[in-house]
């Protein structure tokens, strides 16, 4: 499916559901919602749906108080949305590779730069969180009794991460140099609209009737 | 094609070029060769543009490369046209999501248009037989896959000029094999090879020429890759085998 519209969508369902009063409108969207997820993965299912019902279970306890002085309607409103926000969220973020949820901020004019400094943040964390443990382990196996100097270590490593992540950057930016990089970054939008896509902004258009229709009721 | 005249680079304080007069024609193999830290990655980096010497000149066709003219967009991408250069460390001259955009990412930045980026992505990722790694993430590749996405990276600009930071470092010996025939083949074709390397038994199959680095940071010899590997005194000498070397040729 086109990511762009995805997120797009995504974001319009969770402010229809963050600006909506009617509790009809909140079921049908969970309805929705658990009707797609019970279409995914069942390995991909368990993990969105734990998370969801772990942060509702949290909401939960949090407007404890609140529905025993007698807010009922809000407390279980809040709670519900919620659901419905964690649930939409994490069926995109399982749905969709993040280099893909990276580029598709170009269509919302995310200059391209941005862009590309956010996905290399994000792979760098993960090489350099891979480089520090191997230093880690080094230390945990040359270290031989007890360390009393503990926190020395770990701000050598600290130090050394931190000039390996500077040295990286020299090198990836030497690289790019090399292959005609003069500041301007260019992300091409490969999205093209299928079937899939028109039938995903109908469904949007639905939720969005009938968030008006159940506003006025 | 490539002329060096009594080139000088120091890092700070520390030398890693002295007075280097070099002289590379077209078509040419050349292996820089030398003990770790004598200036042969210097000098490849000096030969991209990605650094400027301190003293001396350096020509590209007849053209003076200075880091005045670099910082002119127009000829920095002109010369990184021209040419290529694959690092000796692939993690870092991968930084695209996808292998597809890694390869177009040269031509996309030589203002090449769309269609013709598809092809020439097409045609590389064919020549190096990774069309099947097209959607896969870069990072994730292994290490003999990762150089070869850095070779296709580096031939979708269709450089005129090859350079290789020791190539065959941490390649098992199947893909070394693959490496080798393929820098032959580009050779044939016409493409100038630059490659620094320390893997001698394979040197005089990519290069004709080599030129030894002395631990002085300056040249110590250029001559015909297999009558270098035949001098052991002089290898002794520059610190780049120890005793226990034996010349071996195999064909």
């Amino acid at each position: 499916m086109n990511v762009p519209l995805q997120v797009f969508g995504t974001l319009v369902l969770i402010l229809l559901v963050s600006l909506t009063r009617s509790f009809v409108f909140v079921i049908i969207v969970n309805v929705w919602l658990l009707a797609v997820l019970s279409m995914t993965d069942p390995s991909r299912m368990v993990v969105i749906l734990k998370l969801s019902m772990g942060i509702t279970f949290f909401t939960a306890i949090v407007m404890l108080p609140a529905f025993v002085l007698g807010n009922t309607y809000s407390s279980i409103m809040i709670t519900t949305k919620v659901f419905a926000t964690i649930t939409a969220m994490g069926l995109l973020s399982h749905s969709t590779k993040w280099s893909a949820l990276t580029q598709a901020l170009k269509t919302f004019y995310i200059p391209d730069i941005f862009i590309f400094i956010l996905d290399i943040t994000i792979r760098y964390i993960s090489m350099l969180g891979e480089f520090s443990l191997n230093m880690f382990y080094a230390l945990k196996l040359r270290s031989v009794g007890k360390n009393r100097s503990k926190y020395s270590s770990m701000a050598g490593i600290a130090g050394t991460v931190f000039l390996q992540s500077k040295e990286m950057a020299e090198d990836m930016y030497h690289a790019m140099e090399c292959r005609g990089f003069t500041g301007e970054y260019h992300i091409n939008d490969k999205s093209k609209f299928k079937w899939r896509d028109y039938l995903y902004i109908g469904i949007i258009a639905v939720f969005f009737t009938l968030f008006i229709y159940f506003g006025r009721v | 094609m490539i002329e060096l005249k009594d080139v000088c680079f120091s890092y700070s304080d520390i030398i890693a070029l002295d007075h280097i007069n070099l002289s590379i024609k077209t078509g040419e193999a050349i292996a820089l060769m030398g003990a770790n830290g004598c200036g042969k990655s210097t000098l490849l980096k000096l030969l991209n543009g990605i650094i400027s010497p301190n003293a001396g000149s350096y020509e590209f066709h007849g053209e003076e490369v200075t880091h005045k003219k670099l910082q002119d967009d127009k000829f920095s991408k002109l010369l990184h046209q021209k040419i290529g250069f694959v690092f000796q460390n692939s993690d870092t001259q991968l930084f695209c999501s996808s292998v597809y955009d890694e390869v177009a990412f040269g031509p996309r930045q030589m203002g090449v248009g769309e269609s013709e980026v598809e092809h020439r992505v097409n045609d590389c990722l064919a020549l190096l037989g990774i069309q099947e790694f097209r959607n896969r993430i870069p990072y994730h590749l292994s290490g003999g896959e990762k150089r070869k996405v850095a070779i296709a990276c580096v031939l979708s600009l269709n450089p005129e000029v090859l350079v290789l930071d020791e190539p065959m470092n941490g390649l098992d010996p199947k893909t070394q094999r693959w490496l080798v025939d393929f820098l032959k083949k580009l050779n044939k074709a016409g493409k100038t090879l630059i490659t620094s390397t320390h893997n001698l038994e394979l040197v005089h199959e990519i290069s004709n020429r080599a030129v030894l680095f002395g631990e002085s940071h300056t040249i110590v010899a250029d001559m015909m890759t297999e009558e270098l590997l035949k001098d052991v005194e002089l290898l002794k000498r520059v610190n780049l085998v120890d005793t226990y070397y034996q010349y071996k040729i195999s064909y």
